[in-house]
């Protein structure tokens, strides 16, 4: 039983794209898989009940007051519930990361992706410090193009900024794409090398409970 | 699966939250998910590469019977290709409706 949330303050950096991600490879692999969207866009809301071809129970919820009992009754039947919230900080986004076992921040390899994932960052740190625990924390690099000069360099700085990043990369796909429209997350080809390594090191990271974890 | 603890959170984090900005005033613009217009799905590679594949295939003939052919495919208003075709199915090949479908006004 495992609560992952998605946060960065930076518009467009993958989020819903990882929370998609997640939700339909778990599900796919026959887990109960829940997931409260917090962003104002409601894409994540859309895409499961539109297109999505995986068992996914999601709520829209914007309302910051409701965010935390919403999760305290989806996890009572999943066993993970992911939080996609919106690309800018807010009250929701603080509750959001509070009932979170591990924190996902998406980034792109552009400077405004590092600026508000380092933002980011320093947020959960400050949550971390008044709830007095520590939350794990993640920077996951989305939309990767290896190879290329920008993607070195954006390693490099967020080395240089002491954030902790994923080992897994998530590429620019065309087959991450295609998932909005299809519904189908990505399980052969270099997309589904990706998303099962991704949820491996999610798994490693305590985001799937021990008891569910896959046999990938 | 059971009830995890948050009953904390909410108290924990009031402070740091009342210095960010809420969503709530949006509430009331936001329009319901489901209303939203959705742009038309694109079918899956799986989906695509179960299709069978149209491959080339080349004929002779005397030219004076291309011609025929051609006068005779004009007058039915269809390809050459649809027209033979179309003929071939009379014999009792397994010819689909879509494959007479004349690609030439799909690419105009």
């Amino acid at each position: 039983m495992s609560i992952i949330t998605i946060a960065t303050s930076k518009g467009g950096a993958g989020k819903t794209t990882i929370a998609r991600l997640i939700l339909g490879r778990l599900a796919l692999d026959g887990l109960p898989v829940a997931a409260v969207d917090a962003d104002l866009n409601h894409t994540l809301t859309d895409w499961v009940r539109a297109a999505s071809k995986h068992p996914i129970t999601i709520e829209h919820e914007l309302d910051e007051t409701r965010i935390v009992p919403l999760v305290e009754s989806l996890h009572e039947k999943h066993d993970v519930v992911v939080i996609d919230t919106a690309g800018a900080a807010t009250q929701a986004t603080i509750f959001a990361i509070g009932c979170a076992d591990l924190v996902l921040v998406p980034c792109q390899t552009s400077s405004a992706d590092i600026v508000e994932a380092i933002k980011t960052m320093n947020l959960i740190k400050s949550a971390s410090l008044m709830m007095k625990r520590s939350v794990t924390a993640r920077v996951v690099l989305t939309g990767y193009q290896p190879n290329t000069n920008i993607s070195t360099h954006v390693e490099g700085e967020i080395a240089k900024a002491n954030l902790p990043l994923m080992r897994a990369r998530l590429n620019r796909l065309v087959a991450f794409q295609e998932m909005s429209f299809t519904g189908i997350v990505p399980t052969t080809g270099i997309a589904g090398v990706q998303c099962a390594n991704f949820i491996d090191e999610i798994a490693s990271l305590g985001g799937i409970p021990a008891a569910s974890k896959l046999a990938s | 699966m059971g009830k995890k603890d948050l009953a904390s959170v909410t108290t924990d984090l009031s402070a740091l939250a009342s210095m960010m900005p809420t969503q709530r005033p949006a509430l009331a613009v936001a329009p319901p998910p489901a209303s939203t217009p959705r742009p038309t799905p694109i079918r899956a590679q799986e989906e695509l590469a179960r299709e069978e594949q149209a491959i080339q295939f080349s004929l002779s003939m005397r030219k004076e019977l291309r011609k025929q052919l051609a006068r005779l495919a004009s007058e039915a208003d269809m390809t050459m290709r649809a027209f033979v075709l179309n003929a071939l199915k009379e014999k009792g090949l397994s010819v689909r409706e879509d494959d007479l479908i004349d690609l030439r006004k799909e690419r105009r």
